[in-house]
Parts: C-alpha cells; structure tokens; sequence
C-alpha cells in the first residue's frame, strides 16, 4: 500500500511540476505577445504618421522574405515531430528533427543577416528615419529570439547524447523548448504580413 | 486497508503511439497547408485586385496561419483550459494595446505634431 500511495504521490507530484513548467511557459510567451505587439504596433504607426518617409518596397524582397517564412515554417513542422518523437520515446528520431530545426533556424539568421547588409549598403540604417529604427528594432528583436532558440536546441542535441535525457522526464522540457520555438514561428507570421506584405498593396 | 477499491484507470481505445501517428498525419497535412498559404499570400500581392480585398485575404489567411500553429503545433487544442487563458490574455492586451493605438491616430483632431515631438 505504502509502495502504491508513494508511487501516486510521485506521479501526482511530476505531474503538476510538468504542468507548471508548462504553464510558466505559456505565461511567458503571452507577456512576449505583448511585448512584440508592441513593437509591431510601434512601427505600424510610425509608417501611418509618415508614409512619405520612406518606401520600403524598392529595398525588400518579397521572394526572400516568402522563402524565410516557409523555412521557418517548415522548422516548426519539424519540431512537432520532435516533440512527438519524444513522447514516443524515440531518441534517435527526435535528434534528427531537432537537427534540422537547428539547420532551418541558421538558414532563417543567415537570410535575415544577407536582408540587413543589404538594407545597411543601400543606407537604411538605425538612425536613417523612423522606419530604419522600427523595422531593425522589431525583426533584430525577432532575429534575437530565433538565436535563443538555436542555441537552446543546440544544448538539448548534446543533452540528449549524455544519457540523461529519458523519455518520460524529458519530454515537457523538449515541449517546452518547441512551445518557444512555434511562437517565435507566429511571430513571424505578423511580422510577414503586417510588415512586408501590406506595402506591397 | 485491504477494503480500499481503487476506481480502474479509463482504457483509451487509442494507444499512446497511435494517437502519436495520428498527430504527425495531421502535422504533415497542415505543414503542407501552412507552405501553400504563404504561396498563394506571396502571389496575392502582384494580382490587380482591389487592395481592401487583398488586405482582407491576407488578413484572414494570417490569421488563420496563426491561429493553426497555436492549435495544432503547440497542441494548445489537446491541453489544458488555463494555458489557453494563460496565452489569450497576453494575446488580448496585446491586440488591444494595437487596436487602440491605431484607432488613436485614426482620429482627425489628434495633433500628431504634439506626438511625435518627443
């Protein structure tokens, strides 16, 4: 009886810790909603109070911008299936996908890196006007996100082959980890539309 | 002691690998929907449509892009109540922080000037 109470206490007490984790998590993604609602809100206004300052649509390109979407979308596609492997308990599978997420997430830094060199060449930068300042302020910001998540997937990779990583503990951190990754994906979704699209109608 | 009756465990129909395989038809399917969308946006921009109509699809298909990776990928369809209450209110605040501020610079008799001074 002791073994069984034991048993059920531990069970219950891994289950709501896994729960706070979790709920944490959401938590901090909805304070980062804001937080990134208001830097996009920023930039929308500022283009509304001064449309003529500038005109984006000579400078950016759309094919680059749809190709980084789709890479960062597909990235997330693939962390589901990590997330599911882990549940599953298969190790091998879940370092496969994490690794192309890993591999999608630098493709994604490598697009916005060549998208900024180009933008700072033809002289928007920070201080050219008010677009320069939102625009980098807002997708750095996002870019900085992407790179805390490659980071953090990179240390869970090489967490996985220590032999700690069991699939049963595990697998609400490797949740965790992928809730972060799909939010730093919808973000870009807004920024896509409301930011690159929009000035193109 | 010995008279304690436990309640059985509900048996799911389901195995847990299979609810797993189900999962990953379903992450194939709009993984696959998800790459389209963003397509047929990056096609939508050149057509000679009106530009409220093209506003209103891109919008919409936005949303709709949002609203799935929300529901699918980060499973908040299969989890808890509070987690969604948890996330929506950030996601609330947030809309309505853009809402209001659009709407404030919306209105003719707001002096801009006085705004953007600082």
């Amino acid at each position: 009886m002791s073994d069984t109470a034991t048993a059920h206490h531990d069970d219950g007490h891994l289950s709501l810790n896994n729960d706070n984790k979790k709920l944490l998590m959401w938590l901090f993604l909805g304070s980062d909603c804001m937080f990134f609602g208001t830097l996009i809100s920023t930039h929308l206004i500022y283009r509304k109070i001064y449309p003529e300052s500038f005109d984006p649509t000579s400078l950016f390109s759309l094919e680059l911008t749809s190709f980084s979407t789709f890479i960062l979308l597909m990235s997330s596609f693939l962390m589901a299936l990590a997330v599911s492997a882990m549940h599953k308990g298969e190790l091998k599978s879940f370092r496969r996908n994490v690794l192309g997420v890993i591999f999608f997430g630098l493709i994604f830094l490598g697009c916005q890196v060549y998208e900024f060199a180009h933008f700072v060449h033809e002289g928007l930068t920070l201080s050219t006007n008010t677009f320069g300042s939102t625009f980098y302020m807002m997708t750095g910001t996002h870019g900085v996100h992407v790179a805390i998540g490659v980071f953090w997937l990179i240390c869970m990779y090489f967490y996985s082959h220590t032999g700690k990583m069991d699939a049963h503990e595990s697998a609400v951190d490797v949740e965790i980890a992928g809730l972060y990754w799909h939010f730093v994906d919808i973000v870009w979704i807004v920024i896509f539309t409301a930011v690159y699209l929009i000035e193109f109608i | 002691m010995s008279d304690v009756h436990y309640a059985p465990l509900p048996v799911s129909t389901k195995s847990h690998k299979d609810s797993e395989t189900d999962k990953y038809h379903t992450f194939v399917n709009l993984a696959l929907c998800l790459a389209a969308i963003t397509g047929v946006e990056l096609v939508l921009v050149y057509l000679p449509f009106n530009a409220t109509f093209i506003f209103t699809v891109l919008l919409t298909l936005s949303l709709f892009k949002f609203v799935a990776v929300i529901a699918w990928f980060m499973h908040l369809l299969y989890d808890k109540l509070l987690l969604t209450l948890a996330f929506g209110t950030g996601m609330a605040i947030a809309t309505g922080t853009f809402v209001a501020l659009g709407s404030l610079i919306s209105r003719s008799n707001v002096d801009l000037d006085a705004i953007t001074a600082f």
